[in-house]
């Protein structure tokens, strides 16, 4: 059945329009101009009126199947209009994507901090809390209880700043060991680190302020073996998990039996290099297992506890591991060297 | 110390190369740092003769005399041109003929020099890279045998190990000392150096006398005597030996000596007999204000307790440290008391540090010496001597040695190096290693009973036996084992520590970077920053220098001195915070810690507030606000938000902030830090251009607070409404002040205050401020209609009004 042709021409001009209409607001027109309260087809449809009873309600089925059509075609060209248009604001405005981004810049933490961080990790992960101590130091616990004799030679390793005649900065962080274990019966398992002074002149490797890192085990069953093993797997954590680390006797007032420990060189593999000196080796800490004197000192037992102890500095450790050559670096804080650190530990 | 590897295996027999000698002495303790070759590059040089001066060449750029001279070897002649002024007839002399080669010259080519061909060179100790000595030819004895290759006749081809003993094993001071090691490690037998005395038919004892006074000082004094003595150069061998450990060769007598200091360990000492008064040697103590003038030619005042060796009429040494001028070999010395003593360790040590006096005698007797070895040594040293300078040695040996001194004795229980060490070597091993040690071992029982030689002085107890043991035996051969099966403890950290971090975290995310400063400043400059009350900080007695003598009394100085590096090198925009302690004298509250320590948190910015960035105000710079945001971030961190801003009391505001540009950051009572504008002459203390501003909170207050815990609210259910009040007032009105007064009005349904623009300028005319705020407000219970919250909005108006004559815009 063919259309009314009054119904088909308002329909065949309304879907023109709605082609041809190019944005939103040329849309709206065309919906109010045929749809709208005035609009073509409602006008017609009200005009319905006029038109014999007989086909009123075949063209206003037809009017009202129109109107559908329009209504269909609107929505659809308002979508493609609605993405047309969003392209187009887009464009107009491209982002340079390779502007750098709009961040704050963070700052960064110091290499030893970083360094210090790490170790406590490791420790923290076996088992070890961390211990702090004062800087300035009586003569008891930084030489007298970790069984340094009076006039004795022992003390040229660890030339001191004097304050009082009792009094001096800690030349190690070991008077923290004493002070914690006078404090609490064993088992202890503890690092204590921080600032250390000893009368050096500063230069390229020496410096007369300087950082610590100390373990201490005191329990039943510690052995000598048990310190191998701890600062073997250190060494891997460290230095990466090939790390191999030598024991050499030394000596240390506060250790019997005392160890030297090496770190296979991670430069050269063993093989000697400027950075190792050609010895294949990098002297790293000191260690041992504690003096039975040390443990009477502090009250214990040495029939009943044994322990080990080790101390490095954090200094030295951040040197190698970042192969900086001269330690003024880390207390000229430079912003260019500084900035080289950027990133949180832990990475 | 140096010792070469021949003069070692004169005392034990080893195969071991240098190089692995040097490995295992390493790894039992005895830490070779270096082994180099005697001389490198010489081969070729040998024994030549220099039979006649040929002909004067003129004087030489260099002011020798060249002469042309003929040199003989076995069946050849040749012609060769010497600068040398010992170059005389019949001298017997290093020379290097074409193709021989010379450390530092290479290959030796005949050459053309002052228009002759001189073919070869007669060398001296430098050319032979022996020293640095050119003055003239080493010339070698008559007998050495002619043509005779002269690196095999010194005993050039040889290696020196240069080893690092530690202050507890002055045993191993000595070639005898690390060969009783290398036996003990290779388990090749030990030779202790042949001691055998001819002696003569005179009685020393009625040649000189000995009165040891002090004998607390000087338990043990030995002497030889020997006469018939004439001085002279020693022979090459000995020379060559003292030089290449680092000696130098002074005469035959001297030279003994120090060769055999070197060789046993023991310093000794040769008096000229005829300058010592009565031919008797005293010991006492130093009399008040004694003088003596040392072998080094210096007068030196000896401080009391000094021991001191004399003779009845003066001092003619300084016991176990340095002789005297007055009483040393000379040229025409022929009578020598020669004396090896054992000296109190702590007296000597004592003695060369009041002197600054470091000798050989002393490094080995502050130590510890061994009381038992001077007999021997003196036995073996007299022989040498005489042999040397042609004299005679006197019958008998002169020893005070008033208490001679037990051996130690010390039990080992084998089951305590494995419960000490975790691993233990078989116990004829362990036997073996402290008998090759020196040490006497009964095995008889379960335990051994041990005795400890006399020159084992740093072996106390049993654990010290168990380091010998397992440091011979290899600390390789102890296994790794993990500690198991103890208890389980909890890990902790200080608060200190961990509030630190979290605060130093936040300041690295806004943009700040970390530094560590030095603990000790400059008291000049500490002055001129305002601390001027020396009572109040702590000094160091022997700082390396002044300028970094006195501990810091707060962070600030130290990061100034970071910006002023950091300005001196083109970067005059930083944002720096550091943490760390800061010292003050002694209080109560500290215990037994010498001082009063305080960890802080201290931050400085100066120049652009960001880094320059296509999205930032790139010319914005730092200002005092932005100190007092950061140190709020880093005490937010802390876990601290209610923070208050205080003023000083008058006479308390610090000289190193500007007046009215800085304040305290308070909690109630709790004085958590400042912040402000650094004066400019504290800033100019460090010659900073541009305004620094700051901050230094204390990270121990922090610690010392209970950790913040987070309790949940419930969220609001009924809607919020917004109001802004914004006012001018007179500039001296501060917003602190404003807010303040509104939130005294306890108005309970006004939940939330914030400052959101603040402004001066042409809009509100000189002398006034405009201030705005968005006032929050919020039932729990209910939504707040618009007439109740105009009726607050009211009240406050009308408060502020009243209180700050303030105006109120646009309400």
């Amino acid at each position: 059945m063919a259309a009314d042709p009054r119904v088909q021409e308002v329909l065949d001009r309304a879907l023109a329009e709605v082609a041809g209409a190019r944005s939103t607001s040329d849309l709206e027109q065309v919906r109010v101009r045929v749809l709208g309260r005035s609009g073509q087809l409602t006008t017609l449809l009200r005009s319905l009126g006029s038109v014999p009873a007989a086909e009123r309600p075949k063209i206003g089925e037809q009017t009202n199947r129109a109107k559908a059509a329009v209504e269909a075609a609107i929505a659809a060209r308002l979508e493609a209009l609605r993405g047309e248009e969003h392209r187009r604001t887009l464009e107009g405005a491209r982002p340079d994507l390779t502007l750098p981004g709009r961040r704050p810049f963070p700052g960064a933490v110091h290499p030893l901090t970083r360094v210090t961080e790490e170790i406590i990790e490791v420790f923290e992960g076996l088992g070890f809390s961390v211990a702090e101590g004062p800087e300035v130091e009586s003569d008891y616990y930084n030489f007298a209880a970790l069984n340094f004799p009076p006039d004795h030679p022992a003390r040229d390793m660890q030339d001191t700043f004097h304050i009082g005649p009792d009094t001096l900065l800690r030349t190690h962080t070991s008077p923290v060991q004493i002070r914690t274990m006078k404090a609490q019966p064993p088992p202890v398992r503890i690092i204590c680190l921080g600032k250390v002074y000893r009368r050096d002149i500063l230069d390229a490797t020496h410096s007369p302020m300087f950082h610590q890192v100390e373990g201490l085990a005191v329990d039943r069953h510690i052995t000598m073996a048990d310190l191998k093993a701890t600062l073997q797997l250190f060494a891997r954590e460290m230095f990466g998990p090939r790390s191999t680390v030598r024991f050499r006797p030394s000596f240390f007032p506060f250790t019997e039996p005392s160890a030297e420990v090496d770190v296979r060189c991670f430069k050269c593999g063993g093989d000697g290099c400027r950075f190792c000196k050609d010895s294949g080796w990098l002297e790293i800490l000191g260690s041992g297992m504690v003096h039975p004197n040390v443990l009477r000192n502090v009250g214990y037992d040495p029939e009943e506890v044994t322990g080990w102890a080790f101390g490095m500095g954090i200094d030295r450790i951040a040197l190698l591991k970042y192969e900086i050559d001269d330690i003024r670096l880390f207390f000229d804080n430079d912003l260019r060297f500084l900035q080289q650190f950027a990133g949180l530990p832990g990475r | 110390m140096k010792i070469t590897l021949r003069w070692l295996r004169e005392f034990v027999e080893t195969d071991l190369d240098a190089r692995a000698l040097a490995d295992r002495l390493t790894n039992a303790g005895i830490g070779v740092e270096q082994i180099t070759p005697v001389v490198e590059g010489l081969t070729g040089v040998v024994v030549g003769e220099i039979e006649a001066v040929e002909r004067d060449l003129g004087v030489s750029a260099a002011g020798h005399v060249n002469r042309l001279v003929r040199v003989a070897l076995p069946g050849r002649h040749l012609s060769v041109v010497c600068g040398a002024p010992n170059a005389e007839p019949g001298v017997r002399a290093a020379f290097a003929p074409p193709g021989a080669r010379l450390p530092g010259l290479g290959e030796v080519k005949a050459a053309k020099i002052r228009g002759v061909v001189s073919e070869g060179i007669l060398c001296s100790e430098k050319e032979l890279g022996l020293s640095d000595d050119h003055r003239g030819l080493l010339v070698l004895p008559p007998e050495a045998p002619l043509g005779a290759d002269v690196a095999t006749y010194l005993g050039l081809d040889d290696w020196i190990l240069d080893i690092e003993i530690t202050p507890n094993r002055p045993d191993a001071l000595s070639v005898v000392g690390v060969a009783r090691e290398v036996a003990a490690l290779t388990g090749a037998p030990f030779r202790f150096p042949k001691v055998q005395v001819v002696e003569s038919e005179a009685e020393a004892a009625t040649l000189a006398a000995l009165d040891i006074q002090a004998t607390d000082l000087c338990p043990r004094f030995c002497a030889r005597v020997i006469t018939g003595l004439t001085v002279k150069p020693s022979p090459p061998w000995l020379a060559q030996r003292l030089r290449a450990v680092g000696l130098r060769p002074i005469n035959n007598l001297v030279d003994v000596t120090n060769y055999i200091m070197w060789e046993l360990g023991q310093p000794l000492h040769a008096f000229d007999l005829d300058a010592l008064a009565q031919h008797t040697v005293v010991v006492r103590r130093a009399r008040p204000g004694e003088r003596i003038k040392t072998l080094d030619g210096q007068e030196r005042a000896v401080p009391p307790d000094t021991a001191l060796v004399c003779d009845p009429e003066r001092a003619v040494g300084i016991g176990g440290v340095m002789g005297g001028a007055d009483s040393e070999v000379t040229d025409s010395t022929t009578g020598v008391l020669l004396e090896a003593a054992y000296w109190d360790p702590g007296s000597i040590r004592r003695t060369s540090r009041a002197l600054g006096l470091s000798t050989d005698a002393a490094y080995r007797f502050e130590r510890g010496g061994d009381i038992e070895a001077p007999p021997d040594v003196l036995a073996r040293a007299a022989q040498l001597m005489a042999e040397l300078g042609g004299g005679t040695v006197a019958r008998g040996l002169l020893d005070a040695y008033a208490e001679p001194r037990p051996h130690r004795r010390i039990s080992l229980r084998p089951a305590r190096i494995e419960r000490v060490v975790g691993a233990c070597p078989p116990r004829a091993e362990a036997v073996r290693i402290l008998q090759a040690l020196g040490f006497a071992v009964d095995d008889s029982a379960e335990d051994l009973q041990v005795v400890v030689p006399s020159f084992r002085r740093d072996v106390h107890q049993e654990d010290d036996l168990v380091e010998e043991v397992v440091r011979i035996w290899g600390y390789d051969q102890i296994p790794l084992t993990l500690a198991g099966g103890g208890e389980i403890m909890p890990v902790k950290r200080p608060s200190g520590l961990r509030v630190a971090r979290v605060m130093s975290r936040a300041l690295n995310a806004a943009g700040l970077f970390e530094c560590v400063s030095w603990s000790f400043l400059d008291p000049e400059r500490l002055k001129r920053m305002g601390w001027d009350d020396p009572a109040a900080l702590i000094a160091l007695q022997n700082p390396s220098s002044v300028e970094r003598s006195v501990l810091r009394p707060s962070l600030l100085p130290g990061l100034l001195e970071v910006l002023a590096i950091n300005a001196s090198r083109q970067m005059p925009d930083a944002r720096l915070f550091e943490v760390g302690n800061v010292f003050a004298p002694h209080r109560d509250e500290d215990g037994d810690r010498p001082a009063h320590e305080e960890l802080r948190l201290g931050l400085v910015l100066t120049g652009l507030r960001a880094a320059r960035a296509w999205f930032a105000g790139s010319r914005d710079r730092v200002d005092v606000h932005d100190a007092k945001g950061l140190a709020e971030l880093a005490l937010h961190a802390a876990g601290l938000t209610d923070a208050a801003t205080a003023d000083w009391p008058a006479d308390r505001v610090p000289a190193f902030l500007e007046p009215g540009r800085g304040a305290r950051l308070v909690r109630g009572a709790l004085e958590l830090g400042w912040f402000g504008e650094v004066a400019l002459a504290a800033r100019e203390v460090f010659d900073l251009p541009g305004p620094v501003f700051a901050a230094e909170l204390s990270v121990s207050a922090l610690a010392g607070l209970p950790a913040p815990g987070v309790k949940y609210e419930p969220l609001p259910r009924f809607p919020a409404v917004q109001r802004d009040l914004a006012i001018v007032v007179g500039s001296e009105v501060t917003a602190g002040a404003i807010e303040a007064a509104i939130r005294a009005m306890r108005l309970g349904l006004l939940t939330r205050i914030t400052l959101f623009d603040v402004y001066t300028g042409g809009q509100v005319g000189p002398g006034r401020r405009s201030l705005a705020w968005s006032l929050t407000f919020q039932a729990p219970d209910r939504t707040l209609t618009d007439a109740e919250v105009n009726r607050l909005h009211e009240r406050i108006v009308a408060e502020i009004a009243g209180r700050f004559g303030a105006e109120v815009r646009g309400a």
